[in-house]
């Protein structure tokens, strides 16, 4: 199966849009969506978000109008996308409930971009980040115990993805600078990890916003802190991941860059959508994305001389992304990694960290007192009798999260601890 | 009070070192504007030892350095030099790098010379070799980021030189300045 926006024929600008009541579908229902169906949809949420944005943030430094135009024309298209992707988002979806949605898309997101990343140094961007995201589902999945949800995250999530600690949040928090990777460059990396790089940014970015704005609606402290606590590593998450694009890439490129990667999606959501209505959606939001791609190439073309052929491959793109299980895989990347964690752009396990590193005296400042992320699980087994996971793959990979989601007996409690001892 | 370490370095001594460094940096400023400047083995190669060189260099200056600014400095350079090395050794583990030699794991008989200057610089002159030598490293560290930045046969290499090359640029401005002040 393969894919060539640049050969395809998508609808004139001038006919996309839409009235008000064309862009208000009737949203999924929430007991009823398939798991992987709510995830495209968050997805292609945050994609049409980053659209906007980057649209925005180029339009604020090109002085020409012609092109300024042309950004505001396919803009006003891409905000009427968001719109009709976001709001098939039902209101009787819980903000806890659609977080479960989010953490879902991130685990199997970046999962399915980590296993196709052709690059060895990414593959351990994507490696470090997904089991971050990982532990955050299963933090905000006893949360949601706690808050009253009448349903368990699994009825969010399906059968399809584990909910189990990872590395723990307590210790996502890093010094700042230790958040930048190593850029790839567009003039040389492969084209699918400058796909994936943009794909995984979007996520990650509206996962960000999302919290910054969504986080403080709960009137529960615990719920309020934890959101809190969380929204700030989806800040590290996004450092982390936009590091990884190449900064000297000129703005057209970037935006037809941008415009190449919806219609990838958009045709990743169309052919492996199960519901038809929203595959309907799909369908016609990818019509779209290719003329934006049209138009972009034309822009690139003419202003900076840049011919799409040089930039993009000749015969399109062989895989979609799917949202599919990666459970073994998830295990396999704890197994291997979860005492990781970073300097600079490098990964190193915990205890290779010098002394005195930034890391250490970070985690003290930030972590002095209640640390929510930790909070939360012991409360759920006081109030619970236990905490709330959900696995199907036999016992957690690693010894000390078998039993415990809190952090004693870790390799990172080990470390820390240490640090304070001699500090 | 002459210490006996400044006993055992006499003038003489300290003008045939400073010639030295200053010799080792014109070969070290040729040498990057040539091999450095074009081919991405001897890129890294240089690039890697120059973090090396600064580390040692800022750890001996964080010792022996009596003025608290030339102090600061010398910590500045460890830390952004820690995370050159880090970008560094990134980059090589990326496809765009397939191919070029790994990165050297010691120094070079040119920088240690200079490193052997350094501890053996008398007291009373330590700030000041440490930082005519500082003058030295980076005019050549400038050229050679600049350089490959500019005519570099690697892209990713090139993207690590374009990342680099105002940070040493501003390191040397700095070292320029603070070396006016001491006279």
């Amino acid at each position: 199966m393969a894919f060539n926006p640049l050969t395809e024929r998508g609808i004139p600008i001038e006919r996309q849009f839409r009235s008000w009541s064309e862009l208000a579908y009737q949203p999924y229902d929430t007991r009823e969506v398939h798991p992987y169906t709510r995830c495209r949809v968050i997805l292609m949420n945050g994609i049409e978000v980053e659209a906007i944005i980057n649209s925005h943030n180029a339009a604020r430094r090109i002085a020409d109008t012609g092109v300024k135009q042309m950004l505001a024309l396919v803009r006003k298209a891409e905000q009427q996308q968001q719109k009709a992707v976001n709001w098939l988002i039902p209101g009787s979806e819980s903000t806890i409930a659609n977080t479960i949605g989010y953490e879902q898309v991130a685990v199997d997101l970046t999962s399915w971009i980590a296993r196709h990343e052709p690059d060895p140094y990414l593959n351990q961007v994507y490696e470090f980040g997904v089991l971050e995201d990982y532990d955050h589902l299963y933090r905000y999945a006893n949360l949601m115990d706690l808050m009253g949800e009448r349903r368990k995250a699994e009825e969010i999530t399906g059968d399809l993805t584990e909910i189990l600690p990872g590395r723990p949040t307590i210790f996502h928090h890093r010094h700042p600078h230790d958040e930048l990777r190593r850029p790839m460059t567009v003039e040389a990396s492969s084209f699918q990890s400058i796909l994936n790089a943009l794909t995984v940014v979007s996520a990650e970015q509206q996962t960000m916003n999302f919290y910054m704005n969504a986080g403080n609606r709960p009137e529960d402290p615990m719920a309020r802190s934890l959101y809190l606590e969380i929204a700030m590593v989806e800040e590290q998450h996004v450092s982390h991941y936009e590091s990884i694009l190449d900064p000297t890439t000129p703005e057209l490129l970037n935006l037809a860059l941008h415009e190449y990667n919806e219609c990838w999606l958009y045709w990743s959501c169309m052919v492996t959508e199960t519901d038809p209505r929203i595959k309907q959606v799909w369908e016609t939001h990818l019509a779209m994305e290719l003329e934006h791609l049209r138009l972009a190439c034309e822009m690139m073309k003419e202003v900076d001389g840049i011919d799409p052929a040089t930039v993009f491959p000749a015969q399109g793109i062989d895989a979609p992304m799917t949202f599919e299980p990666n459970k073994q895989y998830v295990r396999d990347v704890l197994a291997r990694t979860v005492d990781n964690s970073a300097s600079d752009s490098q990964f190193v396990p915990v205890d290779q960290l010098p002394a005195g590193h930034r890391f250490f005296d970070y985690q003290a400042t930030v972590n002095a007192g209640d640390v929510p992320s930790e909070s939360v699980i012991r409360r759920h087994r006081e109030e619970f009798g236990g905490e709330y996971r959900f696995a199907t793959e036999g016992s957690h990979p690693i010894a000390s999260l078998q039993e415990s989601g809190t952090t004693e007996g870790t390799t990172y409690a080990q470390v820390v601890e240490r640090h304070m001892e001699n500090a | 009070m002459m210490t006996q370490r400044n006993e055992k370095h006499d003038g003489l001594h300290r003008a045939v070192d400073k010639a030295s460094d200053a010799l080792g940096g014109m070969v070290g400023r040729a040498s990057a504007n040539t091999a450095g400047s074009t081919s991405a083995g001897a890129f890294a190669e240089n690039a890697a030892i120059g973090d090396m060189y600064e580390i040692a260099a800022g750890k001996l200056a964080l010792r022996h350095a009596r003025s608290d600014r030339v102090k600061a400095a010398a910590m500045k350079m460890i830390d952004d030099h820690t995370t050159s090395t880090h970008q560094l050794r990134s980059a090589m583990l990326m496809n765009e790098t397939k191919g070029v030699p790994p990165l050297p794991d010691s120094i070079d008989a040119r920088r240690k010379t200079m490193l052997d200057h350094l501890e053996a610089a008398p007291a009373d002159k330590f700030d000041v070799t440490y930082l005519d030598q500082q003058i030295l490293a980076h005019k050549e560290t400038v050229d050679l980021m600049t350089g490959f930045r500019d005519t570099g046969d690697n892209a990713q290499l090139r993207s690590f030189a374009a990342g680099t090359a105002p940070v040493v640029q501003r390191h040397l401005t700095h070292m320029e300045h603070l070396r006016a002040e001491l006279g």
